[in-house]
C-alpha cells in the first residue's frame, strides 16, 4: 500500500465532497443545532449551577442561624445535600434530567434523593433531550452516511472505479483513502463543537466538579475521534460493498436504526424486566426487620440495648444510668445510628447491585455497539452517569452520618447524664458555636480514578472497534469488485 | 375488488416488506409484554401495602398504646394512585413517578415528593412499550411500505402503462395508498387485540380512543408520504427526504422544544418548597411555644379547646409545630405549583403543533400516566393527609389509648379520577396537520 495514494484519494474524496452545495446546506443545518444545543446546554448548566448553590447557601445560613440547643434537635434539623451538576453537563448531559437534585439528610432516616427535572416533566422529555453530544452521537453519524454511502458505489456505477483500478491503484489504497477523507470531513463537524465545549469550560467550567477536568476533555476529545473513524470506515465499507448507492443507504439507515433506537432500548428494558427493582416497601420493611433483629433503639425492652446498659454500667461500676460520665441517652443513639446504618448500606447495596445489573447488558453490549460505546465512555467522563450518581449518594449519606455521630457525641459530652430522655428546652442545651463548626456539606464529583475504572469496558471497546474496523478495510480489499 | 388483491400481492411481494411488518408486530408484542410487567408491578406492590399496613398498625399499637402521640409520628397511611390497565399501553411518567405513597401525619411537604426506588439508565432509556412502537416505529414502517409507490413504477417504466391502463393516476395511487393503510389498520387492530388480552382490558372509551388516535396519527403519516412522494423525485431522493422528515419530526424537533421548557422554566421553588417546609417546622423548638399554638388554632378553630400547653414536651405543641411546616412553606409551594402549571401548559401547547408529541401526552392522559394525573395524585394526598390529620388531632390532644380506636378501618385508600375526554381537543391537531399535508400536495397532485 502505497501512502501517496492512499492521501489522493483522501484529498480527492474531501474536494468532491466540499465542492457540493447539498454538503454546505447540511453543514449550515448541523451548525445552526450546534449553536442552539450549545446555548441551551450552557444555559441550564448555569442556572441550574446557580440554583443548587443558592440553595446550598440557603440551607446552610439556617442551620447556621440556630440557638444553642439540644444537639438531638440539631440532628433532625438535619441538612440539604445538593448535587453540584458537573461542568462537563453542558457538553453531555447524560443522565442529568433523571437524577434527583438534593437530599434532605438527617439522623435515623436515609430519605430519598428528590426533585429530578423529569418528576417535573410532562411525557415530552422522553423523546430526548438536545445535547452537544446528542448531536455527535445520533445526528453526526446520520450526516456522514448521507455523506458517504455513494463515494463508491457511484464510482462503480459510472466506471470510474475500473478505470483507477487499471491505473495501478489497489482497492486497500482506495478504502483507506476515502475513509480518511470522510474522517477529514467528519472533524469539520467535531471540531467547533470540541472549540466550543472548550472555550465555554475555560470560561465558565469548574473544575472542582470534574476531578481533572482537562484529561477528561482530552479523554472524551480522543474517544469521539475513534468513533468518527469507525463510522467512516464503515460508511465507506458499505458502499463498497453494496451492489448499488441505494443499497448502501439503506443498510446504513438499518444500521443507525438498530444501533441507536432499537438495540440501546432493548437492552435497557431487557435489564429491567430480569432484574425486577423491589418495591420501596418490601425494601424498607426489610431493613425495618433486621434493625429489630440486631436492635432497636426505640423499643425500651430491646434485649441488645438492655444487655448494652448492663455491660456499660458494670465497666463504669455504677447502678444508674444518670451516674454514667456521660449522657447515657445520646450514647444508645450513637450506637442506634451504627447498626441502622450498617443495615441499611448492606441493603442498599444489593439495591444498586441490582441496578448494575440492570444496567450491565447495557454496558457490555458496547462491544457490539459502537453507539453505546461512546456514549457510555461520553457520559462518564462528564460525570453524568450512573455512577456519579450513586456517588453522590454515597458522599450525602456518608456525611448524614458523620452529622448524626457528631450531634450524639456532643450529646453524649455536654448534654448532663441525668437528662435520661427528650431534647426540649432551653436547659439542656449546646453552645451554637457548634454548628458552625460542622461543615457544610460539599458535593466534589467522583475521582478520576473511578471514572476510568466505571469507563473501562466502554474504552476497551472503542479501541478494538477502531482495530476492527481497520482490519475489515484490509479485508474487504481483496473482496470488492470493481464492476 | 380485483385491482386491491393484485396491489395488495404486489405489496407484500417484497421481502423488506415481510420483514419490517414481522419486525414491528415482535416489537409491538414486547412492547405490551413489558407494559404488562410493569402494571402487575405496581399491582404486586399494591398487594403488598395491604397486607402490609395491617401488621404495622398493630405492631405501632401494641407497642406505644399508652402514647399516641408517638404512635403517629412512626404511624405510616397508604394512599394509592391505582394504574388503569391501560398504563400497560402507555407507561407515561408513571414509571418515574411513586404510584403508592405511605405517609405519616407530620408536615405533607416533606413526604410530598418522595421518590420510590429507580435506576436512572431506565428513566433515561424510556420505556419500549405499545406507544413508544406506534409513535417512533410505526412511522418508519410507512416510509419503507410507501416511499417507492411511483418512482418503482418511473423506474421500472411501468408508470407509462399505468398512464394508459387506469383512468385517472391519482386514483390509481390513492388505490395502492388505501391498499397499504389498510394492511396498517391490519396491524394496529392485530396489536390492540393482543394488548386486550395480555392486559385484560375492559372495553372502553379511553381504549377506544387510543385505538383511533393511532389510526388517525397513522394517517397523519401516509399524508406526510403522499407529500413527499407527490413531487415525483427518484427513489433515493425520497427515502432520503422522508428519513430527514422522521428525525426532525420525532427526535430533533421534540429534543429542541424540551430544552426550550428546561431552560425557559426552571424550578428553584421545588427547592424553596423543601427548605421551607424543614424551617417552618423545625424553628418552632426554638420561638414561643404559645405563638405556635396560636397559629395553629388560626387554621384550625374547632381545636381551641384544648388550651394553650405550654410546659415541657407535649404532644399538641409538637403536632402544631408540624403542621406549621406545610402552614409556612404555602407561599412556596403556591409557587412551584404555579410554574409546574406554566409548564404544562407551554408544554401541551408546543404538542398540540407536532402529532407525535401530542399523540404521547394523549396516550398518558388517557392511561392515566400523565404528569397533571400525578399532580391531582400528589394533591389528593394532600386531602387524605389532611383528613387523617383531622381524625387523629383529638384523639392525640385528649391522649387516648391506641386500643380504643378502631385501626381496622385504615385500609389503604385508592386514588380515583375521572378522564374528561374533549374530542376536539384530541382529534383536532392530527387532523388539522393532516389536512396541511394534504393541501400542501394539490399543487403536485394537479401535475399528474
Amino acid at each position: 500500500m502505497k501512502w501517496n495514494n492512499v492521501k489522493i484519494f483522501a484529498f480527492n474524496f474531501w474536494h468532491t465532497i466540499t465542492k457540493l452545495k447539498a454538503f454546505y446546506i447540511l453543514y449550515a443545518i448541523f451548525i445552526l443545532l450546534t449553536a442552539y444545543s450549545a446555548v441551551s446546554g450552557i444555559q441550564n448548566y448555569n442556572t441550574q449551577k446557580n440554583i443548587r448553590l443558592e440553595h446550598q447557601l440557603k440551607a446552610r445560613q439556617s442551620w447556621e442561624a440556630n440557638p444553642d440547643k439540644h444537639p438531638h434537635r440539631m440532628a433532625h434539623f438535619g441538612t440539604f445535600a445538593f448535587r453540584v451538576n458537573p461542568s462537563l453537563a453542558m457538553f453531555d448531559s447524560g443522565l442529568e434530567s433523571y437524577m434527583g437534585n438534593t437530599v434532605f439528610l438527617e439522623a435515623h432516616r436515609q430519605n430519598s434523593v428528590n426533585f429530578s427535572e423529569a418528576v417535573f416533566s410532562t411525557g415530552m422529555l422522553r423523546f430526548g433531550e438536545l445535547s452537544l453530544a446528542l448531536l455527535l452521537q445520533l445526528v453526526l453519524p446520520l450526516m456522514l452516511f448521507f455523506i458517504g454511502f455513494s463515494t463508491i458505489s457511484a464510482d462503480r456505477e459510472n466506471g470510474t472505479l475500473r478505470m483507477l483500478i487499471s491505473q495501478g491503484a489497489t482497492f486497500k489504497e482506495l478504502l483507506f483513502g476515502k475513509s480518511i477523507g470522510l474522517f477529514a470531513v467528519s472533524l469539520l463537524f467535531l471540531v467547533p463543537i470540541l472549540l466550543v465545549v472548550l472555550l465555554a469550560l475555560i470560561v465558565i467550567g469548574d473544575e472542582s466538579m470534574n476531578d481533572l477536568l482537562w484529561l477528561r476533555f482530552i479523554i472524551i476529545a480522543l474517544s469521539y475521534l475513534t468513533f468518527l473513524f469507525v463510522i467512516s470506515s464503515i460508511t465507506v465499507l458499505m458502499s463498497a460493498k453494496s451492489s448499488a448507492s441505494k443499497n448502501a443507504l439503506l443498510r446504513l439507515l438499518g444500521i443507525w436504526l438498530l444501533l441507536v433506537v432499537l438495540l440501546p432500548k432493548s437492552t435497557q428494558s431487557i435489564g429491567n424486566y430480569w432484574f425486577p427493582i423491589p418495591s420501596k416497601l418490601s425494601f424498607q420493611s426489610e431493613i425495618e426487620k433486621e434493625v429489630i433483629q440486631k436492635g432497636d433503639s426505640h423499643n425500651p425492652d430491646d434485649p441488645h440495648y438492655n444487655s448494652l446498659r448492663d455491660s456499660v454500667l458494670k465497666v463504669h461500676n455504677v447502678s444508674e444510668i444518670t451516674d454514667l460520665p456521660f449522657n447515657y441517652a445520646g450514647f444508645v443513639m450513637r450506637e442506634g445510628e451504627k447498626i441502622t446504618s450498617q443495615v441499611y448500606r448492606e441493603h442498599y447495596e444489593g439495591l444498586i447491585g441490582i441496578y448494575n445489573n440492570q444496567n450491565n447488558l447495557t454496558k457490555y453490549s458496547s462491544f457490539i455497539n459502537p453507539f453505546t460505546a461512546i456514549k457510555y465512555i461520553s457520559m462518564t467522563m462528564s460525570n453524568t452517569d450512573f455512577a456519579s450518581y450513586t456517588d453522590f449518594q454515597d458522599k450525602a449519606d456518608a456525611y448524614r452520618y458523620q452529622l448524626a455521630q457528631t450531634m450524639n457525641e456532643l450529646q453524649m459530652e455536654y448534654i448532663s447524664p441525668k437528662k435520661k430522655s427528650g431534647s426540649e428546652g432551653k436547659t439542656h442545651v449546646v453552645d451554637h458555636e457548634h454548628w458552625k463548626e460542622f461543615q457544610d456539606f460539599e458535593h466534589h464529583s467522583m475521582s478520576f480514578q473511578d471514572t476510568i475504572k466505571e469507563a473501562l469496558p466502554a474504552l476497551l471497546s472503542m479501541f478494538i472497534w477502531m482495530l476492527i474496523s481497520i482490519s475489515l478495510l484490509i479485508v474487504n480489499a481483496k473482496k470488492v469488485r470493481a464492476i | 375488488m380485483r385491482l386491491y388483491k393484485l396491489y395488495f400481492q404486489q405489496c407484500i411481494r417484497s421481502k423488506e416488506v415481510w420483514l419490517s411488518l414481522l419486525l414491528i408486530i415482535i416489537l409491538g408484542i414486547l412492547g405490551i409484554y413489558i407494559g404488562a410487567k410493569h402494571v402487575n408491578r405496581h399491582q404486586a406492590a399494591i398487594d403488598e401495602v395491604k397486607l402490609y399496613q395491617e401488621q404495622h398498625l398493630k405492631r405501632q399499637v401494641s407497642l406505644h398504646n399508652e402514647d399516641i402521640g408517638l404512635l403517629l409520628y412512626y404511624a405510616k397511611f397508604a394512599y394509592i394512585n391505582t394504574l388503569s390497565p391501560l398504563a400497560g399501553i402507555a407507561i407515561g411518567q408513571s414509571d418515574i413517578n411513586p404510584t403508592v405513597k405511605r405517609i405519616t401525619i407530620k408536615t405533607f411537604e416533606g413526604q410530598k415528593y418522595d421518590t420510590d426506588l429507580l435506576n436512572p439508565m431506565n428513566s433515561q432509556s424510556g420505556n419500549l412499550d405499545l406507544s413508544f412502537v406506534i409513535i417512533y416505529l410505526f412511522p418508519l414502517l410507512i416510509i419503507v411500505l410507501t416511499f417507492n409507490l411511483i418512482s418503482e413504477e418511473t423506474e421500472s417504466g411501468t408508470w407509462r402503462l399505468v398512464a394508459v391502463q387506469s383512468k385517472s393516476k391519482l386514483t390509481f395511487i390513492i388505490t395502492k395508498l388505501l391498499v397499504r393503510m389498510l394492511l396498517f389498520l391490519g396491524v394496529v387492530v392485530f396489536l390492540f387485540l393482543i394488548a386486550t388480552v395480555k392486559l385484560k382490558l375492559a372495553f372502553s372509551l379511553e381504549l377506544l380512543w387510543m385505538f383511533g388516535m393511532s389510526v388517525l396519527y397513522m394517517f397523519f403519516w401516509f399524508t406526510i408520504t403522499f407529500f413527499v412522494i407527490s413531487f415525483r423525485k427518484s427513489t433515493g431522493f425520497i427515502a432520503l427526504a422522508l428519513l430527514a422528515i422522521w428525525l426532525v419530526i420525532i427526535i430533533l424537533l421534540p429534543a429542541g422544544i424540551n430544552a426550550y421548557i428546561t431552560s425557559k422554566y426552571p424550578i428553584p421553588e421545588a427547592l424553596s418548597t423543601a427548605i421551607a417546609q424543614r424551617d417552618g417546622y423545625h424553628v418552632k423548638w426554638d420561638t414561643d411555644k404559645r405563638a405556635t399554638i396560636t397559629k395553629f388554632y388560626d387554621h384550625y378553630p374547632q381545636f381551641k379547646e384544648y388550651g394553650y400547653p405550654t410546659e415541657g414536651f407535649n404532644w399538641l405543641w409538637y403536632y402544631a409545630m408540624q403542621q406549621m411546616g406545610d402552614d409556612d412553606s404555602k407561599g412556596e409551594k403556591e409557587a412551584l405549583n404555579d410554574k409546574i402549571k406554566q409548564r404544562e401548559k407551554t408544554s401541551k401547547f408546543m404538542a398540540s403543533i407536532l402529532p407525535n408529541m401530542h399523540l404521547q401526552l394523549a396516550f398518558n392522559y388517557l392511561a392515566g400516566t400523565s404528569m397533571s394525573r400525578q399532580m391531582n395524585y400528589l394533591n389528593a394526598t394532600g386531602k387524605f393527609h389532611e383528613k387523617l390529620r383531622l381524625f387523629f388531632y383529638p384523639k392525640i390532644f385528649e391522649n387516648h389509648k391506641a386500643e380504643m380506636i378502631d385501626w381496622a378501618q385504615f385500609k389503604p385508600e385508592h386514588f380515583r379520577t375521572d378522564i374528561n375526554i374533549k374530542p376536539s381537543r384530541l382529534v383536532l391537531p392530527t387532523l388539522l396537520a393532516s389536512l396541511l399535508m394534504v393541501l400542501l400536495s394539490i399543487p403536485n397532485v394537479r401535475k399528474f
